[in-house]
């Protein structure tokens, strides 16, 4: 955000003296028109960032189109046209969005928002215009108007303002023959060039999908090639609201800025209305702590504006934290502290006494007395307290005597005031509330998995939404997710696709703290190829992260590389670490899942192909196989099938479980399905009890060597590609492979996936925890009820669509 | 090896253990296995009454626990199946022709011809039957022999052809076919002192054009590499029918030492004939790792491998006497290799007129 106050005040300094041209011209490498190839990602880049944000502002789902044609194809001339179905801009407005400079609300607001890059759409209009001279063609459409209204634009480059051209109103007729109900159409000729590759308009367009499943997006290149990303979610981002900044998040100058700019009428207000985290007791602490109260102890009824820099800078380390209280306490018989109520007074932490250098020490104690001793001991530290120095006043006095004291006495009181004098006093900063954390909007684990399912063809693909957490007073949000699979190459480093704030990030991967998150883990033990064990792993995967956060500070001006934040790489790191495991847990399902189907081809068809061909060999008859078999598998076998019913529409399951063991055995079978996600559970034969939300149970029978059971149910409420794999559990003796053993330690695994997955932070656990807990998991009695009458049972009609539905609800 | 061959009956009937032992194992309900001696070198030990090395008593078991072994031993049956079927019709495979046909063989097919060849071999080693017996030839190249010696081989046609192997053939020199046992070939008669065995084309062309074996009467004998069966079989013959010396010239490198070792004792994937194969009383005449110092030879660094493997014949049974732990060593002192083309640093004769002669003023053959 500062920086774009920044840019605006060089921009109107600058004006005075330099053209706005000259400005774009000298600044053009951070507005992204730094080369041909780069000009072009961006213009797409701020007119998709535009459509996209003006659909979620206006509560429409977006169709963008973006088309790219070779204007003049020997001299780099391109046309780049791109339309949406969003709101469209009222005719007034549309000069000021296209024509001038830094216009908009979004940056004055604090809270997750695109158009935290780039300088907007006006860069776009002036480069064409620089570029070919030839003005913006804008066609909007709004809902309440019948005609569309088309105008050009240009730019008056000395008075920073546009100009307008062949305004005309048209009725604007889509090919189908339907009249256009909103949206905008913008046309522009600039110098640029078309390539492909990693970083692309087709690169930055794909990543745009991905992290905005909720878009429908078709991109045509000059030879006319159409790629179509189809939306898979009618579901749009949450509504993000604006907050107030947070003391923690504040700098002195910008503190400086506020004090200056607040309409509040004095301090106390200034603190509670412009800020956030700041309750009615922390303003008069914060007073307190920063000097800023007058005789009476009441904070100082000034105007924020009028603080002098002393006050300021007083109040910003209150803020930072650097200001705070001294608080003393004492210690009980079990060495818990107790604090000495209303004992506090402000100051600010300081050294130990401990740490104060011996030597120094030392000398200041020779030749000293005990009347000197506690200004010796107050001049090195404020951490003192009254009583203890008493306390140590005796001690020194029982072991040493009044003084003066020698150098040897001097060095034996320098160590025990090091080592063992307690100073009994704690150091507390103002205490004050989170930010609220309503103003991110996370993608959810879902939906990316959704979005890179549909961008990237392959088996395997796992994400992870990481709970909103705060780093000095900027709420942040971690996303990450990672694919794998065949159709990717697997001798080369991972794709690494880098996203803030929804916004792509294609250039300076390698100084990016997100690629240093991915770097700083040892992806080998997670079967990720990586040498020596740092940097980019290699294999056939693409890892996503995603920093969702009020304020994305970037390294530099060109906004590519998120700046280093040790709380939230650290908070990027536990993610990669999470979707490492479940990478490992993949892997080793399909090794083993392999294995299995070895022994099956092995005594399915090898074996019986060897008994026959030895009893051809020697004439004798084809012995009986049993015996060998339970030999060779000497295990439970559990097989899962998840296979999609076109003709009906849902997600078929079925899960068998063979004993190829020499013993009974005997078995309850759980399953995980997609609850949560809206699904029915139907033809569960087999009946069965709820053992938690997501997880079904069944007793089975015994089953005696060689014998089988087997589970179908089918899940209606799916789409194609929602339910591809289910896990399988057991409870039982000995291991059945192709299922996890279900244990308390798995149990609470699944219910804390189960909490992060409901992602309703007002429906905690909602009822089905409770009743799973309530339910003895291994019940001995072998009725189980049938499910229509499970309390629990989830298909009940009457049962709520699942939440992650939820935050659309009111705009709908 | 006429001696060594078995009827079809002996062999059929030692093809059908195998096949026995798989049976049994299922019928009382266990996975079918075969049972192989180990075919490393820490399993071949030195026959003191054969004098060549022979494996031991260590064996393996196959068995069908998991899906490569099971494959092995239904690989196996089709083989044992396919040779019967030969047997009785009287007709004959290459090595290479049986990978082809286990084509059909469905799930008992194999997937390269080195699989193929090694399954032969497992056979030959559990039956102590041999190629010959199953009816299986190999398409291995065979050696060329050039020098005067005269032989008899018997032709497609059923008679005999007296071939000297100096006078009555081209600039390749008599090309030695894959059955050299007594119904095939025959030796006649001899005028030479030595036989010397060449591991590189080059240098036995070089020899030959220098026209080194009447100047030294001696046959010379070229290896291409690693000898095949016939080859290191006729030497053999050759060395005990005629009461020849066999003397090695090959590169100096870990390889040509176990070119040597093959020759002179037996590899270690055929030892469980390394009687009918080996030559016991063949000398390596160099390329030593001395002559690299001695001779000054332009020489190439070892490898990784080459250290490897010259580590690894430090602890090979056949290479435990002194010399050759000398000579291992030494290589790896000077971490150097040289190749026998090496001596024409000195010129072409240099060869015949020099190292040669002053190598065999050693043994006592010049």
């Amino acid at each position: 955000m500062t920086e774009k106050r920044d840019i605006a005040a060089k921009m109107a300094g600058n004006q005075k003296q330099a053209s706005i041209s000259e400005f774009f011209e000298k600044n053009k490498h951070f507005l992204g028109f730094d080369s041909l190839h780069r000009s072009l990602i961006t213009a797409v880049k701020e007119a998709v960032d535009n459509a996209l944000d003006a659909c979620e502002e206006a509560r429409i789902l977006p169709d963008i189109r973006i088309e790219i044609r070779k204007a003049d194809p020997r001299r780099d001339i391109i046309e780049l046209e791109v339309e949406d179905n969003g709101p469209g801009i009222p005719r007034d407005s549309i000069a000021k969005v296209f024509g001038q400079l830094l216009f908009g609300s979004r940056f004055h607001a604090i809270r997750q928002s695109r158009g935290q890059q780039g300088i907007g759409i006006t860069g776009v209009v002036m480069y064409s215009q620089l570029t070919t001279g030839k003005p913006t063609h804008v066609r909007s459409k709004i809902a309440s108007e019948t005609t569309a209204v088309e105008m050009e634009l240009g730019l008056d480059t000395k008075s920073n303002k546009a100009i307008k051209s062949k305004e005309q109103r048209v009725p604007w007729i889509l090919d189908d023959g339907t009249e256009k109900v909103s949206g905008l159409n913008v046309r522009c000729r600039m110098k640029a060039k078309f390539q492909r590759g990693k970083q692309s308009v087709w690169q930055y367009l794909r990543m745009t999908s991905i992290v905005n499943p909720h878009a429908s997006i078709t991109f045509v290149d000059p030879e006319g090639e159409t790629t179509h990303w189809p939306r898979v979610t009618e579901r749009l981002p949450r509504k993000v609201s604006a907050i107030k900044p947070h003391p923690h998040g504040i700098e002195l100058g910008q503190l400086n800025r506020l004090a200056k700019a607040t309409k509040a009428a004095n301090l106390s207000i200034f603190l509670k209305t412009d800020f956030s985290g700041v309750p009615g007791r922390a303003v008069k602490e914060m007073c307190e702590v920063s000097g800023l109260i007058d005789s009476k102890g009441q904070p100082l009824k000034s105007r924020p504006g009028r603080l002098d820099p002393e006050q300021i800078r007083a109040l910003a380390e209150t803020f930072q934290g650097i200001r705070g209280y001294l608080r003393p306490y004492r210690l009980d018989h079990r060495g818990s502290r107790i604090y000495v109520a209303d004992a506090r007074r402000p100051g600010s932490p300081s050294a130990p006494i401990a740490d104060a250098k011996h030597g120094d020490l030392m000398e200041a104690l020779t030749d000293a007395t005990i009347d000197d001793l506690l200004e010796i001991v107050t001049s090195r530290t404020d951490m003192h307290w009254e009583e203890s120095l008493t306390e140590l006043l005796g001690t020194v006095k029982a072991a040493h005597g009044d003084g003066p004291w020698n150098k040897q006495a001097a060095d034996a009181i320098s160590k025990h005031l090091r080592k063992t004098w307690d100073p009994r006093i704690v150091f507390e900063a103002v205490k004050l509330l989170k930010p609220p954390i309503d103003c991110l909007s996370p993608i959810e684990e879902l939906l990316i998995k959704k979005g890179l399912s549909k961008t990237i063809d392959s088996r395997f693909v796992t994400t992870l939404t990481r709970a909103p957490t705060v780093s000095t007073g900027n709420p942040f949000q971690i996303e990450v997710g990672l694919i794998f699979g065949e159709g990717m190459p697997s001798d080369s480093a991972v794709e690494v696709l880098r996203f803030a704030n929804r916004v792509p990030l294609m250039y300076q991967q390698g100084g990016c703290m997100l690629t240093k998150a991915i770097e700083s883990v040892d992806w080998r033990q997670y079967g990720l190829d990586q040498p020596g064990g740092n940097g980019v792993p290699k294999g056939p995967a693409a890892i996503l992260v995603h920093l969702a956060s009020t304020n994305v500070q970037f390294t530099s001006e060109a906004k590519e590389a998120v700046a280093d934040n040790e709380e939230v790489r650290e908070e990027a790191r536990k993610a990669m670490l999470e979707l490492g495991r479940g990478l490992r847990k993949h892997l080793e399902k399909k090794k083993k899942l392999a294995k299995t189907q070895e022994k099956f081809e092995l005594i399915t068809d090898i074996l019986p192909a060897i008994a026959e061909k030895s009893a051809a060999i020697l004439g004798r008859d084809v012995p009986p196989l049993a015996g060998s078999i339970t030999k060779i598998m000497n295990a439970v076998i559990a097989q899962e099938a998840t296979t999609w019913d076109k003709e009906h529409k849902r997600t078929n399951v079925e899960i068998s479980l063979r004993n190829y063991t020499a013993k009974a055995r005997s078995y309850t079978l759980l399953a995980a399905w997609p609850q949560r996600q809206g699904a029915t559970m139907i033809n569960n034969e087999q009946g069965g009890r709820s053992e938690m939300t997501g997880v079904w149970a069944w007793k089975l029978e015994t089953l005696k060597p060689g014998e089988s059971a087997t589970i179908t149910f089918g899940l209606e409420g799916l789409e194609k590609g929602d339910w591809t794999e289910t896990d399988v559990f057991y409870r039982g003796a000995g291991d059945v492979i192709g299922a996890s053993k279900m244990d308390d330690a798995l149990l609470a695994e699944l219910r804390r996936q189960e909490e992060v997955l409901s992602g309703d932070p007002e429906d905690e656990d909602g009822g089905a925890l409770e009743e799973a807990s309530d339910g003895a998991p291994e019940e001995p009695s072998a009725t189980t009820p049938p499910p229509d009458e499970d309390p629990v049972e989830p298909a009940a009609p009457s049962g709520p669509k699942q939440t992650l539905f939820d935050y659309t609800e009111g705009d709908a | 090896m006429s001696d060594r061959t078995h009827s079809p009956e002996e062999t059929k009937a030692a093809l059908h253990d195998v096949v026995v032992e798989m049976y049994d194992r299922i019928v009382k309900g266990e996975p079918p296995t075969m049972t192989l001696p180990v075919r490393t070198k820490n399993n071949i030990t030195f026959n003191t009454r054969l004098g060549v090395y022979k494996y031991g008593k260590s064996t393996s078991v196959r068995d069908a626990t998991s899906l490569r072994s099971a494959k092995q031993l239904l690989r196996a049956l089709h083989v044992v199946e396919f040779i019967e079927e030969m047997i009785d019709a009287g007709k004959s495979s290459t090595l290479r022709e049986m990978y082809y046909i286990s084509e059909g063989w469905g799930h008992g097919k194999f997937g390269s011809q080195n699989e193929s060849n090694n399954l032969a071999e497992d056979l030959e080693v559990v039956t102590k039957c041999l190629r010959e017996d199953f009816k299986l030839r190999p398409e291995e190249d065979g050696a060329r022999i050039i020098g005067n010696i005269t032989l008899q081989e018997r032709n497609r046609r059923g008679e005999w052809m007296r071939i000297n192997a100096r006078d009555d053939v081209g600039d390749s020199g008599y090309g030695v076919p894959y059955n050299v046992e007594s119904e095939k070939l025959e030796l006649i008669e001899h005028d030479v002192d030595f036989i010397m065995a060449i591991e590189t084309g080059g240098m036995f062309d070089r020899l030959i054009e220098n026209g080194f074996d009447e100047d030294h009467r001696c046959a010379l004998v070229h290896l291409k590499g690693q000898p095949a069966r016939s080859t290191r079989r006729i030497m053999k013959r050759m060395s005990e029918e005629w009461d020849l010396p066999v003397v090695v010239f090959a590169d100096c490198d870990p390889w040509s030492y176990r070119i040597h070792a093959s020759i002179a004792y037996g590899a270690i994937k055929t030892a469980h004939i390394s009687e009918y194969l080996a030559t016991p009383t063949a000398t390596y005449l160099g390329i030593t790792a001395d002559d690299i110092v001695a001779y000054d030879l332009p020489s190439d660094d070892l490898s990784k491998k080459d250290i490897e493997a010259l580590n690894a014949e430090l602890t090979d049974p056949r290479f435990q006497d002194q010399w050759w732990q000398d000579q291992i060593n030494m290589m790896l002192k000077l971490g150097k290799k040289a190749e026998q083309q090496s001596l024409a640093k000195y010129g072409l004769d240099f060869v015949t007129d020099t190292y040669l002669p002053e190598k065999l003023a050693e043994l006592g053959l010049a």
